[in-house]
């Protein structure tokens, strides 16, 4: 034991010695790692305790699960976890493969000039503040001088007031964010496309196959590995639905399929100041998501032997 | 900003000249013979900091030998975050205080009771006899203030003047349309069908917006005319009290009425249509695109636009009326001033100098010392006349707002002291002060406040547990009813038995034992 532990060490010493400028070349990202994510996780015992600021994390008494069972009987924070899962599903059922489908319509593009114009244009969104497009949706869908009403109207519909009717949210929200992201993303899969081997598409051509059959039987095979990598990453962030653009977007009658549980953990947690509670509803949403990534990537390895670790 | 600093400099400069003339006069205000620093924590309203620099602080320094230095800093744009943080780091500063998003009353008990701050009963009857008198006076306050363990812990920036919000009307479309300004809750419907219907701002358009909002609280206001309340307080969805009990006004029969009626009245298009989603700046759009009708505002800020948008909208005369008479045939107002802002000072429990500062504290609430933070100072913005401050004109005649300027040099902040409403009457426009005067004529018309009340421990625990939720729930509802996605009468019921699921008598019962701890005794 003893020796296999000191043969473990010195492998280590002799890995350092050979390949020092690699990790030197780390070591900002580790301490990075180390000090921001690994050092407040000491802050998680919040959620066990019932905290008060002032006396301090060694200070407040432990309560043991008590914030978690009152998480768990709240009703609201019940459905704002439904809801959670119910938009991230969704997203990634409508949302997931429109980046594929833009990367794939890229790669098809032969002149360069439009091209590099319509990507660009595609990618734009993705640098605008979340609250600027807020604002633009909010004002598209004004029931009195919003575009899309306006033609509604024009065509004989009633004006529908979406940002207040429950059954419209999820619509608006993926809807506006594959708008937002999906240009951007596509550049993951435009690189895994320029690295697929030329000599295929070449013997392909020789062979007479189609463009459609050179997508299918290439391009996408090809990156597949690329797909379900950031499909494992997706699923990690199933339980997560970013807090600031449901917040500038919501409304108290949209509560019912708005409310997710990051807009559920400000309203309770910070603006009414219960750091604890907010740390047990992060703390219950990270160990579902990690439950979830390391399902997925189990899953993952046994079926394409594709895998993030 | 130069120009702002430049002139900063030169009010400095001016306090400085009239140190050698005052002196003489200072003996009775001079706390410690020589200058005593103390070191304070003040951020507020998200950007601004105490500072000694202000011509007022350094006035206050001169007649009383306390320094205030302040350590908030104003890297952080957020004055709870501020808080939050100098509390988290348990390193406190003499003076603890602020104004903060959802206040710090509840802030200052908390923490007084786990030993941040020291309990100031014993101090303000021994070393503060301004503060003394005043809570003598005025018993609410000091109720309001007092923690469970019954300690106070914090002195209160403490508003004066009655009436906040009222009723607003262009006057000049009624006369248009030939009617009489509404008496009760029938004339108001016709009153506002009107607005819809018949075109007032006579663009040939159906443009009009009878009745519109901009905050929150003020959206379904119109409830009042079916004699239900929308808020004990000034905080929004807070509860009231009935004869000596806890009741959420979301919850009464009168509720039932009031929100399904105003549902019709949505349907009908007397309410913005985008009534929960337009925001703050909903008064100007409406008004000045000439087309909303009615509101329930400030007096204050609201009388301006007839004066400013006088060229912009020919004719405008946007005035407050009194509240029509409910079904009942009763007349109230359901908002007014609060009686105690949750904002002010505490002295921490490493003061090494409590009584040096109950003094200073003390001294805000002294004559001089109210005047001198109400008015700012002497010969430079205000002259007296007849034993009574007066703003100098050239404050009064100011492109700035007069609020503006005095918060500039330090007046009218939110430290623990005693507003003066004449110092804010005097630069009332004449409509909102002929409102006002309106209001104040009818007897009654003001509903009691519900002050609040102080949780121990136990009691707060529950409150916090139930009470986010509840509100969440009561809001959400609220909503859908008023955009007619259920109906009151088919949902009533359901409505009930959930608030009671989601633990409604179990926050009302804590807060009902709070309260008669609390106020029991009067």
């Amino acid at each position: 034991m003893t020796s296999r532990m000191t043969h473990y060490l010195k492998g280590i010493g002799e890995d350092l010695r050979r390949d020092w400028q690699l990790y030197l070349l780390a070591l900002p990202m580790i301490v990075w790692f180390l000090l921001f994510l690994y050092k407040p996780m000491e802050g998680l015992q919040i959620a066990f305790k019932d905290f008060s600021p002032f006396r301090g994390i060694a200070g407040s008494p432990w309560v043991g699960l008590e914030n978690f069972r009152t998480l768990l009987e709240d009703q609201i924070f019940i459905r704002a976890f439904i809801n959670t899962i119910t938009i991230s599903g969704l997203g990634l059922i409508f949302a997931f493969p429109v980046p594929i489908i833009l990367a794939l319509m890229f790669n098809e593009l032969q002149n360069e000039f439009g091209r590099r114009f319509s990507q660009t244009i595609v990618y734009l969104p993705h640098f605008i503040s979340v609250v600027i497009v807020a604002g633009i949706v909010i004002n598209l869908l004004s029931p009195t001088t919003g575009v899309i009403n306006l033609i509604l109207s024009s065509l004989g519909f009633e004006p529908v007031y979406f940002l207040t009717q429950p059954e419209w949210f999820r619509s608006v929200f993926i809807g506006s964010n594959i708008w937002k992201e999906a240009g951007f993303e596509s550049i993951v899969y435009l690189a895994a496309i320029a690295g697929v081997s030329p000599t295929l598409y070449e013997s392909a051509r020789v062979d007479g196959a189609s463009r459609w059959q050179m997508i299918w039987r290439i391009t996408l095979p090809c990156i597949l590995p690329t797909i379900i990598i950031m499909l494992i990453i997706r699923i990690g962030n199933l339980v997560e639905v970013g807090f600031e653009y449901i917040i500038l977007l919501y409304q108290p009658a949209t509560y019912s399929t708005a409310d997710v549980v990051s807009t559920y953990v400000y309203r309770t947690g910070l603006q009414g100041t219960q750091y604890d509670l907010a740390t047990a509803a992060g703390l219950f949403n990270a160990v579902i998501a990690f439950a979830l990534v390391f399902t997925a990537n189990r899953i993952s390895r046994k079926v394409s032997s594709t895998s993030l670790w | 900003m130069r120009h702002f600093r430049k002139s900063l400099t030169l009010l400095a400069t001016c306090a400085f000249l009239q140190v050698g003339t005052a002196h003489a006069q200072d003996a009775s205000t001079k706390i410690v013979a020589n200058p005593l620093e103390l070191t304070i924590h003040f951020h507020f309203r998200d950007k601004y900091v105490y500072t000694e620099n202000w011509p007022v602080e350094k006035k206050a320094a001169e007649w009383t030998g306390i320094h205030v230095k302040n350590v908030a800093s104003l890297a952080t744009s957020n004055s709870r975050d501020a808080f939050n943080l100098l509390m988290a780091s348990g390193n406190l500063p003499d003076i603890v205080g602020g104004d903060v998003t959802g206040g710090l009353k509840d802030d200052f008990i908390r923490y007084g009771m786990e030993g941040a701050f020291q309990p100031l009963d014993d101090l303000i009857a021994e070393h503060a006899p301004n503060l003394k008198k005043f809570f003598d006076e005025h018993p609410v306050v000091r109720q309001t203030i007092s923690a469970p363990d019954g300690h106070i812990y914090f002195i209160p920036y403490v508003p004066e003047g009655e009436y906040s919000r009222a009723w607003f009307i262009r006057k000049d479309w009624l006369e248009k349309l030939g009617l009489k300004e509404p008496g009760n809750v029938d004339e108001l419907y016709t009153v506002l069908k009107a607005f819809r219907e018949k075109d007032p701002n006579g663009n040939g358009k159906k443009d009009e917006v009878p009745y519109f909002a901009r905050e929150p609280i003020e959206a379904v206001r119109l409830i009042n005319m079916w004699d239900a309340r929308v808020s004990g307080s000034e905080r929004y969805g807070d509860f009231m009290v009935e004869n000596g009990k806890i009741v959420h006004p979301w919850t009464t029969p009168n509720y039932k009425t009031g929100i399904s009626k105003v549902a019709q009245w949505f349907k009908e298009g007397l309410i913005d249509t985008e009534i929960f989603t337009r925001g703050a700046r909903d008064r100007e759009y409406m008004l000045g695109n000439n087309i909303g009708g009615m509101t329930h505002d400030w007096f204050a800020s609201t009388s301006n636009y007839t004066e400013a948008l006088k060229d912009s909208v020919p004719g405008i005369n946007f005035a407050p009326m009194l509240p029509p008479k409910t079904v009942s045939g009763k007349r109230f107002e359901d908002s007014r001033r609060a009686t105690v802002q949750p904002a002010g000072w505490a002295i921490s429990y490493s003061n090494k100098h409590p009584v040096e500062t109950i003094k200073y504290f003390d001294f805000w609430f002294s004559e001089k010392g109210r005047i001198l933070s109400n008015w700012g100072i002497e010969g430079v913005n205000y002259d007296m006349k007849d034993g009574k401050p007066l703003y100098k004109d050239s404050v009064l005649h100011n492109p700035k707002p007069v609020n503006a300027q005095m918060w500039e040099i330090g007046a009218g902040v939110p430290r623990g002291y005693w507003a003066s409403y004449p110092s804010e009457e005097q630069w009332t426009n004449k409509m909102a002060l002929d409102g006002i005067a309106m209001y104040k004529k009818e007897p009654g018309l003001l509903q009691p406040e519900f002050t609040g009340v102080s949780m121990d421990a136990k009691e707060r625990a529950t409150y916090d547990k139930y009470w986010p939720s509840l509100l969440t729930y009561m809001t959400e509802m609220q909503q859908t009813w008023v955009l007619g996605a259920q109906d009151v009468a088919a949902s009533w019921d359901a409505y009930q038995a959930r608030l009671e699921q989601l633990g409604l008598s179990k926050v009302i019962k804590v807060m009902q034992t709070a309260y008669d701890r609390q106020y029991g005794k009067n």
